[in-house]
């Protein structure tokens, strides 16, 4: 298998959407997003005008993945979460499963505490839905063959 | 690793380009960003991470969508690895999850050894993410065709392309774009596919 992520479908989204929408209200934050530690963007919820949400997925992801790394270097085991504080917004990015990340963006003026304490539970119940997607017939709800990918063109164009 | 998102009707793959320090990963995806086609939105900023003098320090990173294929829309996220030695760490991390890899050699004589040693560090790397080079699909790309200490393209198929299956290879000079698109779609090509059968990497021309 090439994923390590479960191929998720449309009742897997919801779910993640609506514990973030949740997410969201309990703590007032601007936005939240759902990441691979590959640096993809599942899902989020919330401003997403304001963010390039792509690009911040990506480096989300490094910060974090650097972080780790550097916890582990100083024998540091139990490592979740990283917190930015910034002036205008701040961010914080905790650990979901083995494969996921949950990310927060808020206003610096609110309490990060609630955000700490809210990220847990919802982190639980997005790591109950994959784990439920994993459970599931890889290939249920639509047949990946019918793309048929190798047949396309080239997929990008140069421009002359 | 590839995220398929049924909801969203979206398939998100990443490849990495891999090389020595100075080959042209960067001017790759500089070119692909200043030169591809795409409908308004399909393309996102180029980002950098690079040193004061420009060498990269953690990766950069293009993401970019293809054409939507059957309602399905492709995004790509191509990212490069900082190629000096000392950043091996941030190297594995950046191979994490990776989809597929396009190995940039330098085609000079002088950098042979480079070229070598790298290849032998991605495979390291990508056996430290529990991957390896038979499962997931990759490119090479020859690049600097265009200066005068060019080795042959045959010499550098002895020495990076003579494993049991061979993979497709393409000249390039990146900084005109030559040979760039071609790595791209060639890659692309060979990851779809791949994606769509589960299986052995499949390569078409």
């Amino acid at each position: 298998m090439i994923t390590t992520l479960p191929p998720l479908n449309e009742a897997d989204i919801n779910e993640m959407d609506e514990a973030l929408g949740e997410f969201l209200k309990q703590t007032d934050a601007t936005t939240a997003l759902i990441i691979d530690k590959g640096g993809f963007m599942i899902t989020h919820k919330g401003d997403a005008r304001r963010f390039d949400l792509t690009t911040i997925a990506a480096l989300a992801s490094g910060a974090y993945m650097a972080n780790e790394t550097i916890a582990n270097l100083v024998h540091e085991s139990k490592f979740n979460s990283v917190y930015q504080q910034g002036e205008n917004y701040s961010m914080f990015v905790n650990c979901i499963d083995e494969y996921c990340l949950l990310v927060v963006i808020f206003a610096s003026k609110l309490s990060v505490g609630a955000v700490k304490y809210f990220a847990a539970p919802t982190g639980e119940k997005i790591a109950e839905q994959l784990r439920l997607a994993q459970e599931r017939d890889p290939d249920s709800g639509f047949d990946l063959s019918a793309l048929n990918f190798a047949d396309s063109e080239s997929l990008f164009r140069k421009r002359v | 690793m590839a995220i398929l998102n049924a909801a969203t009707k979206e398939v998100q793959l990443k490849i990495v380009y891999y090389g020595p320090a100075l080959c042209g990963k960067t001017t790759n995806l500089v070119q692909i960003h200043k030169r591809v086609q795409t409908a308004p939105g399909n393309k996102g900023r180029l980002v950098s991470l690079a040193t004061n003098s420009d060498r990269t320090l953690f990766f950069d990173f293009l993401p970019i969508e293809a054409k939507t294929i059957k309602g399905f829309k492709t995004k790509f996220q191509l990212y490069t690895v900082p190629g000096q030695v000392i950043y091996n760490a941030t190297r594995q991390l950046v191979l994490r999850g990776v989809d597929g890899v396009v190995f940039v050699a330098d085609s000079q004589y002088s950098k042979m050894a480079e070229n070598v040693e790298s290849f032998q560090n991605l495979e390291e790397n990508l056996r430290h993410v529990k991957l390896n080079l038979t499962e997931i699909p990759y490119v090479l790309q020859y690049n600097k065709r265009d200066l005068e200490g060019a080795a042959p393209v045959e010499y550098l198929e002895f020495l990076l392309n003579s494993r049991e299956v061979q993979v497709p290879s393409f000249s390039a000079t990146a900084h005109d774009c030559t040979g760039v698109f071609e790595t791209l779609n060639a890659i692309s090509r060979a990851l779809l596919t791949k994606f769509i059968n589960q299986g052995t990497p499949q390569y078409t021309s």
